[in-house]
């Protein structure tokens, strides 16, 4: 067992005594009843699961939590679906996909929107050539599984949310 | 099918069991379907304004709404603490099971309860006949399939449950002995179609199922193969079949010079629909109240409804309850595998033997692929006779052989509509083709995406190629040639009634870009030393399953707000804006409040119902309709793309009936105008704009103030209504203020102002004849696919360089979404053609080791995201109604794929999936 204490969207959990083997997802799931972070597939391949880790240098990634324990998250900060919408104002990635229908039955949807606010904070620092936008989206995007939509509407909502602010996310 | 809802209780009633669906008791938190109903918690609309799905807000923030989410905790009433089970299964289905060795569980590890076969016979369990087979392989016995549940462990807390259930991961604990080699089952069905039409088509058939009755064998040798009657002409109908059949046969196989005949094979794989959201669901069993609560996620809600009566309905104390309430999630996914899964009796088996503490059961992926439903493969033999004058197709004879796995399930019937549309988008004059399907140990199959015809409209439309090119007629020329038109009659003898837009799709598709330029870009690829083709195929695809039934109730509040409850189900396929866009165009506004999966809603309906309405005889239906409330059916699973179609029926209906007397009198008075007024006969005249109410030379009314203006009135602000259909809907006429009301339901009850419901008596009614269930589907709407694929001469590797697929489906209620059902068709199309398979037996998923990674599906770097391009036809007339089309727009990508692999590399596969590995083997 190990104590451990995480911030999942700018609130403190813990400390809680954690047994070594037990997943970040069944910890998210089982103990704190953040459901909004999925269980596809418990092999990463998915990622339904993914949340984002938010690093002290101001870079941000996301990592599966299927397959990584819970442990391994202890004093990081994440972010989860939940926390993207701020004051009951949805944030710009999630009106868009609404917007553009991106999802159908919306279980993988936030794997999708949490690989894809770190695309746009990753590009907000470091933009990408317009020539390069397409192979930038697939890139980030293509560890993730849609059984519904085919993934041109997610792919879409991406590019027409980046096109939006091209000073921002463009070189 | 065939228990009323009436008789469900009556059954359940009668062994002591009383039966609800309705929401959780009220308690601060919200209640289940406050919680779900959407956008419900949120402050936005999308489908208000044509923004989105009116799921969206919801999807986007994590809300709780998948059967997955919720936890004993979250449901108002419920213990706090939930439980958690895990069904330890067979790997092995030669073997006689002896027995699970636990002993690696103990001390904290150990279950609170372990229940077996001997627990369930115990308690007085019984199996569903749709589900028939042991619920837990008794020891002693060998295992039916693999995958089949031997017992049940259940862990009073969660870190036991995880740490149980890694150890036994690593670590089996199943015991086998003797081996016996596999269980033999008689097939699950098995039926023979054969049609031959008349001298000129506007003549009667020779001969057809619709005339004749349909065909079955007489018996089965060595097991599963059938046995028809001896061919007789003067005989009994199965004896016709027989001689006519075999004289088409023998047509085929005699040397013609005249006629070209192709005989070829084709196999498909075995696929898991792999829908995200593995299945899961809670039960708790209140022992006290004798109450079993249960939360689902089911395609077929009624159906588990029905399953759960009967399996609980002569158990004994303690395990009898008295009250089951259902409670029905969203689901992640479903493509027919939610359809009749046999996971909710497990769920509430957990539940029943650890009373009083909520139990959870959920599947990891593992056993998802273990245990949910499968697509089996199918051995396709097809004979087809082409006139080579004409190039028009003579005879056409098969045999379908399909592996239905473990249980029956859907088998059979998969099996009946795969044969039925095997002549695809044609009309061929003689016609034999025999179906079945058989047991086996693989893991249990049962519907998916396509439901047989995916398996064999693909070996069609790859032969129809063959035949083309053997004849040197241009291919879409060719299709051309022998579709069917309007009027034309299917292998069933009978014709579609509707419109059959297979031309339109055919002009569309030659005239499209890839198929223009596919000599141009072969030498493109030529020089670039690549093999780029093109391939062509076009499909149509039932929609409706010949029972279908939808419930609906729609009001309109006094601001004009409206709410809308369905029995359909979304699984992502959007069936909550389908309806609020349906009622929409009557009432002129996006309902602000939609609740699908319920299908308890519509008790001052009172409906009953008995018989099975696939089979009764028509004296039956005629006595037993004169009763006002007798319904054929009463509620059916969302499935065979029927949601537009079927699921948003009743609440079209409801809103007309709210519109004409409610909406419709309260704009008269706010424009002054008398009942007798000219202008009030002409209600179909009004159009709704921008939420105002438009009559020419009158002031446009907005949708509040009439709807005020009618609860003031106490006219009609609310309808619910039942519908059904028999490859046609009902109809049925209803007294309302003084005036006959005729429409395309059986059923309606109003209520006026803020009043309650009232159930209005049927004045007449017109079921649609038994005489029905001769035929195949009348409703099917089509979808035609051009394919480029680009492989690499020394690898193999393909690449999917331009798609099109035209289809059409009537009114489109709503058009992103049909767009985004057809690129998901084609992503899954993909999968099919080139990635997707699983061993069937001991290598397969019902090992208990399959996960993603070996089963690959397809990924954004599979699919030409931007050379996709979807067209939806507009329909022909503005007012027509919507047709299903979410199976339709997968099925010729897949052909599309194989006639383009042979347009570049020169050989016609004729198995599936198509892999870089077979590929490559041919090109060297």
């Amino acid at each position: 067992m190990t104590k451990m204490s995480v911030t999942i969207n700018g609130k403190s959990y813990g400390p809680f005594d954690v047994r070594d083997e037990l997943s970040m997802n069944d910890f998210l799931r089982e103990y704190l009843g953040l459901t909004g972070t999925k269980f596809g597939c418990g092999l990463a391949q998915c990622l339904s699961c993914a949340v984002i880790v938010d690093s002290p240098d101001g870079t941000s990634q996301t990592s599966p939590t299927c397959v990584v324990p819970a442990i391994n998250f202890a004093g990081k900060s994440i972010r989860t679906v939940e926390g993207h919408a701020q004051n009951g104002q949805l944030s710009v990635l999630q009106k868009a996909f609404v917007e553009h229908f991106s999802f159908q039955c919306g279980y993988c949807t936030p794997g999708f929107l949490n690989e894809g606010q770190v695309l746009l904070e990753r590009l907000a620092k470091t933009p990408v050539a317009r020539a390069e936008l397409d192979t930038t989206i697939r890139d980030a995007l293509n560890g993730h599984l849609c059984r519904c939509t085919g993934y041109v509407k997610y792919h879409e909502a991406m590019r027409d949310v980046i096109l939006a602010d091209p000073n921002r996310y463009l070189s | 099918m065939g228990i009323s809802r009436r008789e469900l209780v009556k059954l359940a009633t009668a062994s002591g069991i009383a039966l609800s669906f309705s929401r959780a008791a009220l308690a601060e938190s919200l209640a289940f379907d406050t919680r779900e109903t959407l956008p419900g918690n949120h402050n936005w609309n999308p489908a208000a304004t044509g923004a989105g799905r009116i799921d969206g807000p919801a999807k986007v923030t994590g809300t709780k709404l998948y059967a997955s989410d919720f936890r004993a905790a979250d449901l108002p009433g419920w213990p706090s603490n939930t439980s958690h089970a895990l069904l330890i299964r067979a790997t092995d289905a030669t073997h006689v099971f002896t027995g699970v060795d636990l002993s690696r569980l103990s001390g904290a590890l150990k279950p609170s309860r372990v229940v077996t076969a001997a627990d369930l016979t115990g308690a007085g369990i019984r199996v569903p006949a749709f589900f028939e087979g042991d619920l837990f392989c008794p020891t002693g016995k060998t295992p039916l399939y693999l995958g089949q549940p031997l017992v049940m462990l259940i862990f009073e807390q969660f870190d036991a449950f995880d740490q149980a259930r890694l150890a036994l991961r690593s670590s089996p604990c199943v015991t086998y002995g003797d081996e016996t080699g596999p269980v033999a089952i008689a097939p699950y069905g098995s039926h023979r179609f054969v049609r031959i039409a008349g001298p000129m088509p506007e003549a009667p058939d020779v001969y057809s199922p619709v005339l004749a009755g349909w065909t079955v064998p007489r018996s089965f040798a060595n097991g599963d193969i059938p046995v028809w009657a001896p061919p007789d002409l003067n005989g009994p109908a199965d004896a016709q079949a027989t001689y006519y059949g075999e004289q088409i046969r023998a047509e085929l196989a005699t040397v013609n010079p005249g006629l070209l005949v192709l005989d070829r094979d084709f196999e498909t794989q075995s696929v898991d629909p792999m829908f995200l959201e593995p299945e899961s669901g809670l039960g708790w069993y209140n022992a006290g109240a004798k109450t079993l609560e249960l939360v689902l996620g089911m395609q077929s809600p009624y159906e588990a409804a029905e399953a759960l009566a009967y399996m609980l309905g002569d158990t004994r104390t303690p395990f009898k309850p008295a009250h089951v309430k259902t409670l029905f999630a969203y689901m992640g996914g479903g493509f027919g595998g939610r359809d009749h899964s046999i996971m909710p009796l497990y769920i509430a088996l957990a539940a029943m033997f650890f009373p009083d503490r909520p139990v959870r059961l959920a599947i990891n992926r593992y056993e998802q692929f273990q245990s949910g439903i499968k697509r089996h493969a199918f051995k396709i033999h097809t004979r087809m006779g082409i006139d080579r004058a004409t190039g028009k197709i003579r005879g056409f004879a098969a045999d379908h052989v399909l592996d239905g796995g473990g249980l029956a399930n859907y088998s059979n019937t998969v099996s009946t509509v795969g044969a039925i549309g095997a002549l695809g988008i044609y009309e061929v004059p003689k016609v034999d083709i025999a179906t079945t399907a058989v047991h086996s140990r693989g893991v249990t199959a049962g519907s998916m995406r396509g439901y047989g015809t995916l398996q064999s409209m693909t070996a069609l439309e790859v032969l129809i190629d063959e035949a083309a090119a053997a004849l040197s007629l241009d291919p879409i020329e060719f299709r051309r040639r022998n579709a069917l038109n309007s009027g034309g009659r299917i292998v069933t003898g009978n014709t579609y009634i509707v419109a059959i837009r297979t031309p339109e799709l055919l002009d569309k598709i030659e005239n499209h870009t890839i198929w223009q330029q596919r000599a141009q870009e072969r030498a493109r690829g030529q020089q670039d030393g690549i093999l780029v083709g093109t391939g062509v195929a076009c499909a149509t695809k039932n929609y409706g399953g010949g029972a279908d039934c939808s419930q609906s109730a729609v009001e309109i509040d006094a601001q004009g707000r409206i709410a809308i409850h369905s029995d359909h189900v979304d699984m992502g396929n959007g069936i909550g804006t389908a309806l609020a866009n349906r009622v929409a165009a009557h009432l002129g506004g996006v309902a602000d409040d939609v609740t699908v999966h319920d299908i308890d809603a519509y008790g001052p309906l009172g409906l009953v119902t008995s018989g099975n309405s696939y089979t009764m005889e028509q004296a039956t239906q005629d006595a037993v309709a004169k009763n006002p409330r007798w319904v054929p059916a009463i509620s059916a699973a969302t499935f065979a793309s029927n949601g537009a179609h079927v699921g948003t029926q009743a609440a079209a209906e409801a809103a007309r009936v709210i519109f004409r007397f409610g909406l419709w009198p309260a704009a008269l008075d706010l424009w002054g105008l008398t009942p007798s007024h000219p202008t009030a006969k002409q209600w179909e005249a009004a159009r709704w704009k921008d939420g105002n109410l438009l009559m020419p030379g009158l002031a446009p009314l907005a949708l509040p103030a009439i709807a005020a203006k009618a609860h003031a009135r106490h006219d009609v602000t609310g309808a619910m209504a039942h519908a059904f259909s028999r490859w046609g809907w009902s109809r049925a006429s209803f007294l309302i203020a003084g005036q006959t009301w005729s429409a395309d339901i059986d059923a309606l009850a109003v209520r006026k102002g803020g009043g309650p419901y009232a159930c209005l008596d049927r004045s007449s009614v017109k079921f649609p004849p038994t005489a029905n269930n001769r035929s195949g589907p009348v409703y099917t709407g089509a979808c035609a696919s051009l394919v480029r694929v680009e492989i690499a001469r020394d690898t193999g590797f393909l690449r999917i360089a331009k798609a099109y697929s035209v289809l059409e489906c009537g009114n489109a209620l709503v058009p992103e979404i049909v767009v985004g059902q057809a690129q998901g068709g084609f992503a899954m199309g993909v999968g099919y053609a080139l990635l997707e398979s699983l061993p069937l037996y001991e290598d397969g998923p019902g090992n208990g080791k399959w996960n993603l990674g070996q089963y690959v599906v397809a990924r954004a770097t599979d699919l030409p995201l931007n050379g996709i391009e979807i067209e939806v036809l507009p329909p022909l007339q503005p007012s027509d109604p919507p047709k299903g089309m979410a199976e339709v727009a997968m099925i010729p990508i897949v052909p599309a794929i194989l006639n383009a692999i042979y347009d570049a590399a020169g050989h016609r596969f004729q198995s599936l999936p198509v892999t870089q590995a077979m590929i490559k083997g041919v090109l060297s």
